[in-house]
């Protein structure tokens, strides 16, 4: 139970992997720190092995109203629950290149970071050294500089095998999937078994997610963890110029107040801007930290390429980790690689990932057309010799595909967040590309079958953006909203571009940069 | 006794995997498939509706009708949204689901009166399938409920997640299982 009124050094909203990284550092350092989280209280035993259990960990709070051509697939991509949806994600931990953190000075589209790759090296190389990253950076011929991986890869196995010869014979490039997967016992913490269930959440704390790494650093150093309580408005002095708290409601309806010097917003990309949004007052009347009008906007995802395969050999394709075995990001650092199609961006292929029979990415779903006794068909076959890889397309960052509110109320009274989506036409000719190149490396592993799936979204961005330009942008790059510097925004709503690889570990790298920037110029943030 | 030669014979003879059904009034613990045969009460879906849905999956994957879909949906519709283990919970379609649903097997039922003026569950193998295929395609005549193709895509899933989706589906594609934590019930609870 939340004692009404209670009054800490910082709260933090949210629990997943920047609420949770956020509370271990400031907790660490000495802040009294309470974590608000809306979803219940989540532990190890309940990450069934079950695709159909894990279902019960993604989104279910509040409805998000989606419109446009490619909408975020919220309920998807959004966990909840402690330790939100880094509960859920593959550990697919690659690190931005330095291209990606200028994309309008190079290209004259979409939009620049405030920062370089050289600022957040350090805490890449920090947080991976924490985390436990397994992945062999020799072989990653394109990888930004940075420090070894501490483990080991993951090792090859017979899908990720059969598609790295593929790769090979079109002239390309693969090397270990740099993971947040134990190869073997680090810190304490078991290996992985390469059973594929990262989906359904990993139990056996071989996965450096929140409840296995930052919670429970963070609970050791005193901060406190409270499930069920939903954060309805974030709360100013009279002003309007300082955070002084939040109001809450907990799962029986009662409401409350807890202050704070400061608030850390880390409830994921579309609840933090609904959240900004929605405590709008008469000195914000469009909302808080929205003086520039950049709030809620530039929201994207990554588009996912899905290719598929059948293979003559037998592939064990249950065997491996969610994420994949292999990474390839020959053309990621061209972004104009295919400019000739129209196509702009960034693009990775994650390689043979371990998949299931049934769920969104398992086997059944990639032949949708097939029912009856030609989908029974298929199954037994591709149960045994699938194949598979993703792409991770860049997603240019448009004004338009934005955040706002609906007129519908949830059952708190807050307004809905209703998120318009369309990808811009350099993106999608992007996808189109990828999608061409993946078909014809599974094409050439000697597979019998290639075929592929439609643009998926994956991973949402945006809508929080952090820039030099107050005029144009929410956050600066320690996340420190603009208009008012106790109100810290943590997590991937904070970036301007997307690039072409997986987000957590640039979320927990900027977490820890910013957690340590406030930590020595407390008094000055928070006085 | 004979000796239990599967983890998921022992599972089963323990009571574990097993969910609640009401049965002539009482309380059973059963398999949906064991709700399925012996006609254990619905919550949600109409007698009429759970003969539908048995008969859908069995075109869209064999096997799952008789695995229980109808009463794994009756299930799950009973759920609430915060247990619901559908895959439509993904698919952009706001809970409740049970109006998606009705609606989808309304206006699969009607389809089929029209196009061959006889119910679904009548219909032999050769026209179930050519209705599906149209479905599938959403080009189907006579369609007024979710978009056909989008409602096919749906319950092709729940059959697929029933059949496939538990570790008896897995042992008999032959994929191991390897379970961290083994699922309480392959369904929920």
């Amino acid at each position: 139970m939340l004692p009404d009124g209670l009054k800490v050094d910082a709260i933090i909203v949210g629990s997943g992997a920047a609420g949770s990284h956020y509370a271990a550092k400031l907790a660490a350092g000495g802040k009294r720190v309470a974590i608000l989280e809306a979803g219940p209280a989540r532990s190890n035993a309940d990450l069934v092995s079950s695709t159909l259990w894990a279902r019960r960990l993604k989104w279910h709070g509040a409805p998000v109203l989606e419109t446009g051509k490619n909408p975020v697939g919220h309920v998807f991509n959004a966990g909840y629950g402690v330790g939100g949806s880094a509960l859920h994600h593959y550990a697919v931990w690659p690190r931005l290149h330095e291209g990606d953190f200028s994309l309008r000075s190079r290209h004259d589209r979409g939009l620049d970071w405030p920062i370089s790759y050289d600022d957040l090296r350090p805490f890449y190389d920090a947080v991976q050294e924490e985390a436990g990253v397994s992945g062999d950076a020799e072989r990653e011929i394109w990888r930004p500089p940075g420090a070894p991986y501490p483990m080991v890869p993951v090792p090859l196995m017979p899908q990720g095998a059969l598609i790295a010869e593929g790769f090979k014979r079109v002239g390309l490039h693969t090397a270990p999937l740099p993971l947040a997967v134990n190869t073997q016992v680090y810190r304490g913490r078991a290996p992985c078994i390469w059973d594929g269930w990262c989906d359904a959440g990993c139990p056996i704390g071989a996965l450096a997610n929140p409840l296995t790494v930052h919670l429970p650093e963070a609970l050791a150093a005193g901060a406190t963890l409270h499930p069920d309580t939903t954060v309805t408005r974030v709360l100013t002095d009279s002003r309007g110029e300082r955070a002084i708290g939040v109001q809450t409601v907990d799962a029986q309806g009662a409401r409350g107040q807890v202050f704070a010097d400061l608030v850390v917003l880390a409830a994921f990309t579309v609840q933090n801007a609904r959240l900004l949004l929605a405590s709008a007052g008469a000195r914000h009347p469009d909302g808080l930290a929205n003086s520039s009008g950049a709030l809620g906007r530039y929201i994207t995802t990554h588009l996912a390429a899905q290719i598929f395969g059948l293979h003559e050999q037998r592939t064990q394709p249950w065997l491996g980790a969610f994420g994949g075995q292999l990474l390839n990001q020959d053309h990621y650092d061209d972004k104009a690689t295919h400019a000739a199609s129209g196509a702009l961006g960034s693009y990775q292929w994650m390689i043979a990932q371990a998949v299931k029979p049934n769920d969104l990415l398992g086997i059944a779903p990639s032949r949708p057309e097939l029912f009856g006794a030609p989908l029974a068909a298929f199954m037994e076959r591709a149960a045994q010799h699938f194949i598979t890889m993703t792409g991770v397309i860049e997603d240019l960052p448009l004004a338009e595909n934005r955040i706002t509110l609906s007129e519908r109320r949830d059952v708190n009274g807050v307004p809905l967040a209703a998120v318009a989506r369309t990808s811009s036409s350099q993106s999608t000719a992007l996808w189109d590309a990828a999608v061409l190149e993946g078909r014809r490396v599974l094409e050439a592993t000697g597979a019998s079958e290639v075929w592929s799936g439609s643009p998926a979204p994956m991973h949402i961005m945006g809508g929080t953006i952090m820039g030099a330009d107050t005029r144009r942008s929410v956050a600066n790059s320690f996340g420190q909203t603009h208009d008012i510097a106790n109100l810290v925004i943590g997590g991937p709503g904070l970036f301007p571009t997307t690039g072409g690889v997986n987000p957590t570990f640039t979320v927990h790298a900027l977490t820890a940069r910013s957690a340590a920037y406030l930590l020595r110029n407390w008094r000055t943030i928070t006085g | 006794m004979p000796l239990l030669s599967t983890r998921r014979e022992l599972l089963l003879a323990s009571g574990v995997g097993l969910l609640t059904f009401t049965l002539e009034g009482c309380a059973r613990q059963m398999t949906p498939r064991e709700a399925q045969q012996r006609g254990a009460d619905l919550a949600v879906l109409t007698s009429q509706e759970a003969e539908l849905v048995r008969a859908l999956g069995e075109v869209l994957a064999p096997g799952s009708g008789e695995a229980g879909l109808a009463h794994y949906l009756d299930h799950q519709l009973g759920a609430g949204a915060a247990r619901s283990m559908l895959m439509i919970k993904y698919l952009g379609v706001e809970p409740p689901f049970t109006s998606f649903y009705r609606d989808g097997l309304r206006a699969l039922e009607d389809a089929t009166r029209a196009r061959f003026g006889q119910t679904f569950v009548t219909l032999d193998a050769a026209r179930a399938r050519a209705l599906v295929e149209d479905i599938a395609a959403g080009r189907s005549e006579n369609w007024a409920g979710p978009p056909a193709a989008f409602f096919y895509f749906v319950l092709r899933n729940d059959a697929c997640d029933v059949l496939y989706g538990t570790q008896q589906g897995f042992s008999e594609l032959g994929v191991p299982y390897l379970a961290h934590i083994e699922p309480p019930t392959p369904w929920g609870a």
